[in-house]
């Protein structure tokens, strides 16, 4: 029973992370960005080769990945991503093909095979009887953190005041002296420097590897159309939601099932209510 | 033209005095290697597959004839893979293939390859299926062949015998659980093996598949854990080796792991995970050890050209083209079913064991032939036989945290 | 709507002309496969851009119906040995039954949800398949499926005939009355509800259609591969598809399946490149999308061919 508790904490932490970014900059700038997928597989490599290759010291490494991934992000937005902002399909096309160009330069640079990222604590620590690699705590821990340091940063600053101003209508915002295309620069940094740093975290546990990016991706799209898209809230609880079914299925039916749960809580999610649990906007 | 140079090269078989100069005007004999390039296997495919046909060139080649390699990428998907095989077969008029690696990949090939009537020597994929329909439908199916590994039940039969004579006898571990990737290839595995380790006289305490793409395997070691198993049987290849090591060691789970694990058969494998393998257990096809002659002097010259130890498809590859290099020098011709019939008589000493084609066209195993090892990672990255008995190097150990 | 030019028929029976003499001039076997994948993807492609384009409601799982029109031949071949020919009409069917289930709950949904609950569906199709490896062949899918026509080159004469009538039928729809109501759901479907057209009827309409050539496209491809696997789900065929329809410009019905040909050509002709292959495919596709925002091939025939109307 605690082994659900600490390990379905994990995987929610770890889904929140990319789903809050992802749920932001939609909620935001109405991008809905395939790329995201990219941001935490960019995050993940970043920390290999500045860890693994320059061997550089971990609170050197950790903060200059997510820093390198969330100055991409601006970047796309602002090259890639904003001449095409005028089509909802061309901007969905733009971020799917960096996701792809992503993928494939990274098979191109380091190959098919899996990295290998050190741990940043090796120990291992038991709650309870329950064993857990201090990996997966520490991943818990900032993903705890890192939400709530967002919360605050949205619901105690000025910055963040624009960027909920913008998001409840772009337009007003723009009469009302915000710079919008500043405040979706901002976003997006934000939104690509949770990914990156969702991706440091599990490296060291999971596997850095090219390919990595889609599948998060489609776990933090589901998630956000559960909890409701563009809604922060509602993303961190349906994250809680989907990474704890997630943990109840593996445990008590298979580990080959779990991967249908996130996608059967969409389709359930979208017949019964579109717009998601904490969702304001219609759907249809 | 052509069958003036074919006239042109009886002649200089029957020794007219104008041997080498003339056939080397010939055309060269080709052989598609259709595998997945991305990947390690496919890259040691191709590499080892120029290697033996570089040595046999060096040599003056096949009746005169050089030997030529093409490269198609098949990658993981089906779709590619029978785009692979049309473009060696149809465009680049391949003599023979050889190569293979995602056991799906290869059965969609399989009527594509019977219909362009063109040898098919594979050296990655294990499914048992593969050549399943060589006694069945010889006429359309003759062409398939498997040079390595040993097929999936091969397999499990080996990983039966490590079961019951190391785990069970040697170690008085009997209480197991299996777990394995969804793939067709374990799916054909693990009925087997359980039998197996039942008939005998080990308990089976849980046996579960997870999916290819699953990157958390922690509630799966709490199952494992919680079922009361003494050992960790594992069968993988596509899913994630390192990460699903690499969990095991850092949730420091009490129940040691082995069984076929086909990424952690990389040399590399320990430094990639960080020495997380340490204690794992993993069957391997061959290692650089004296399994026949040419085991050794084979791996050093692969692993001085390319800088690393190859993997599995590697040594297949290498044996592939000599095993079809030697039909084609006996049947005196490249024509397919005259070379069938020589390859069917294949005695040939490999690198991993004597080379023997069964009834279907499938790699026998057994002793002298080609086998599974069973070969444990040790601290520093070591390699020891631990079983079969014969071929042992060393003891067993357990993992770090058990072991005090 | 506008009628059929004669510079667009010439047009269309130029290329069609050409499609089906470039296997003989060439010769070669192997593209004369390479072609036939092309022209399946055509059907895909033009089949998608039906209902998707006309209506604006991007279909990001139309994957789920090839996917079951493949496996419907894949099960009809392997488990019942049915004749070849009886997968075509029954794909049809199974195809469109999976339309209505999935339509009639998901086309209310407007923008990304409508996408997001196609994607779902398929990729939930796709992973029954590797649950229930016992009945659907698991990863391997189902193989030993006849080949409907012995000859590659028939075969292929076959697959463009009826990438020809697909695309005469769906132009034709979309030219005609019912076109023209799809069009208007795509700018303002409150309005049209207002006007008393019934939409929802409309919209699941055009979503069979579109599902049923789809269908018939999966069967075409699995009695061409012979075999069947869970990738044909895959959201990754959705997107080729879509990005197909895309390069060769939206709600045209004829570029998309000419952007289909072209693209799959493309990949097969950057084979040489090795393992730089897909970057490159990936770095045109992303110039096209930049300086095209229109697509290529529907754009670019309407500007040739201007002056002549």
């Amino acid at each position: 029973m605690l082994e659900i508790l600490i390990y379905g904490a994990v995987s929610s932490a770890i889904y929140a992370m990319l789903a809050v970014g992802f749920t932001l900059i939609f909620g935001v700038a109405r991008i809905l960005n395939l790329a995201h997928g990219a941001f935490y597989a960019l995050g993940a490599y970043a920390a290999y080769v500045f860890t693994s290759l320059l061997h550089w010291p971990l609170f050197i490494a950790a903060p200059l990945a997510v820093l390198s991934v969330a100055l991409f992000g601006v970047l796309m937005e602002r090259f890639l991503v904003r001449p095409l902002r005028y089509s909802q399909l061309a901007v969905l096309m733009i971020t799917l093909s960096v996701s792809l160009a992503v993928e494939q330069g990274l098979f191109i640079t380091f190959g098919s095979e899996y990295r290998n990222v050190p741990s940043f604590v090796a120990e291992k620590v038991s709650i309870g009887g329950v064993d857990i690699g201090g990996q997966r705590l520490l991943a818990l821990i900032a993903g705890v953190l890192v939400l709530l340091l967002l919360w605050l940063f949205i619901q105690r600053t000025r910055l963040g005041a624009a960027i909920l101003a913008v998001s409840q209508d772009p337009e007003a915002a723009q009469y009302m002296g915000i710079p919008t295309n500043r405040i979706f620069s901002v976003v997006m940094a934000i939104s690509a420097g949770t990914a990156a740093l969702a991706g440091v975290l599990v490296s060291p546990f999971l596997t850095v590897q090219p390919t990595m990016g889609l599948l998060p991706m489609v776990k933090a799209f589901a998630i956000v159309i559960v909890g409701g898209l563009g809604s922060i809230p509602g993303s961190i609880l349906a994250a809680l939601l989907l990474g704890y079914s997630e943990t109840i299925v593996a445990y008590l039916i298979s580990s080959s099932w779990t991967e249908l749960v996130s996608l059967v809580a969409v389709v359930i999610t979208l017949m019964i209510k579109p717009s998601g649990l904490l969702g304001r906007r219609a759907a249809f | 033209m052509k069958p003036f140079l074919k006239w042109l090269a009886a002649a200089s078989i029957l020794g007219l005095g104008i041997s080498t100069q003339t056939a080397l005007a010939q055309q060269p004999i080709r052989i598609g290697v259709p595998t997945a390039i991305q990947l390690q296997v496919g890259r040691d495919t191709q590499n080892a597959a120029k290697l033996a046909a570089d040595e046999i060139n060096a040599k003056g080649g096949v009746l005169g004839r050089k030997l030529e390699i093409v490269v198609a990428d098949e990658t993981e998907n089906p779709e590619q893979g029978i785009a692979a095989i049309k473009k060696l077969t149809a465009d680049d008029k391949a003599d023979v293939l050889i190569g293979g690696y995602t056991s799906g990949v290869t059965l969609a090939q399989l009527p594509h390859i019977s219909r362009a009537k063109t040898i098919y020597i594979g050296v990655g994929a294990a499914s048992p299926a593969i050549t399943a329909k060589v006694k069945g439908d010889y006429d359309n199916y003759k062409y398939i062949f498997r040079a390595f590994p040993i097929n999936a039940a091969h397999q499990a039969r080996a990983l039966v015998d490590f079961i019951n004579g190391k785990l069970k006898d040697d170690m008085k571990f009997t209480k197991i659980a299996i777990v394995g990737e969804n793939a067709k290839w374990v799916q054909d595995l693990v009925p087997i093996l359980k039998k197996g380790a039942i008939d005998g006289g080990s308990e089976v305490k849980l046996a579960e598949f997870f999916d290819t793409s699953t990157a958390d395997f922690s509630p799966l070691f709490a199952k494992v854990k919680d079922s009361g198993a003494q050992y960790l049987i594992v069968i993988l290849s596509h899913a994630s080796s390192d990460v699903f090591v690499k969990q095991w060691h850092d949730a420091q789970v009490p129940i040691p792991i082995g069984g076929i694990d086909v990424k952690s058969q990389d040399a590399d494998f320990f430094s990639r995970v960080g020495g997380k393998a340490n204690s794992e257990t993993v069957g391997m096809f061959a290692i650089r050890a004296p399994l026949t002659p040419k085991t050794i002097p084979f791996w050093d010259e692969f692993v001085k050209r390319y800088g690393t130890a190859p993997v599995y498809t590697g040594i297949g590859a290498y044996d592939a083209v000599y095993v079809y290099a030697d039909a084609v020098a006996r049947a005196k011709s490249t024509e397919a079913d005259a070379v069938i019939k020589e390859l069917e008589k294949t005695d040939h000493v490999g690198i991993a064991g004597k080379m023997v084609f069964d009834e279907l066209h499938d790699v026998k195993t057994g002793p002298g032939l080609q086998n599974l090892l069973f070969v444990q990672w040790q601290p520093n990255g070591e390699r020891v036989v631990v079983w079969p008995k014969e071929a042992a190097t060393g003891k067993m150990i357990a993992p770090p945290w058990m072991s005090n | 709507m506008k009628q059929l030019s004669i510079v667009d028929l010439s047009g269309a029976i130029a290329v069609v002309a050409l499609l089906a003499l470039a296997p003989v001039l060439l010769n070669s076997n192997y593209f004369t496969g390479v072609l036939t994948v092309c022209v399946i993807y055509a059907i895909w492609a033009a089949s998608w851009d039906f209902m998707s384009g006309l209506t604006g409601r991007e279909n990001f799982g139309h994957s789920l119906f090839i996917g079951a029109g493949a496996y419907t031949a894949g099960f009809l071949a392997t488990v019942w040995y049915a004749n070849p020919w009886y997968s075509l009409p029954t794909a049809v069917v199974v195809a469109v039954a999976f339309s209505l289930i999935v339509g009639f709950p998901t086309l209310r949904l407007r923008g990304p949800y409508f996408a997001l609950a196609m994607l779902s569906a398929s990729a939930i199709m796709q992973r029954l398949c590797l649950i229930f490896w016992e009945y659907s062949g698991g990863e391997e899918g189902l193989y030993g499926l006849d080949p409907l026509i012995q000859s590659p080159l028939h075969y292929y004469w076959f697959v463009l005939a009826v990438l020809v009538a697909a695309v005469a039928i769906l132009t034709a729809l979309a030219q005609s009355h019912w076109g023209l109501l799809l069009r208007a759901i795509r700018g303002d479907e409150a309005t049209c509800q207002a006007a008393g057209i019934n939409v929802t009827f409309y919209k699941i309409a055009s979503l069979t259609i579109s599902a049923a050539f789809a269908g018939l496209g999966g069967a075409l491809y699995a009695h061409y591969q012979l075999q069947v696997s869970p990738p044909l789900f895959s959201v990754v065929v959705s997107i080729t598809v879509i990005i197909m329809v895309y390069v060769g410009g939206i709600g045209s019905i004829y570029g998309p399946a000419l952007g289909a040909i072209m693209l799959t050509l493309l990949t097969e002709l950057l084979r040489s490149f090795g393992e730089y292959r897909l970057w490159v495919y990936t770095l045109t596709l992303m110039l096209i999308l930049f300086f095209l925002p229109n697509g290529l091939i529907a754009p670019l025939w309407r500007r040739l061919t201007e002056r002549f109307r």
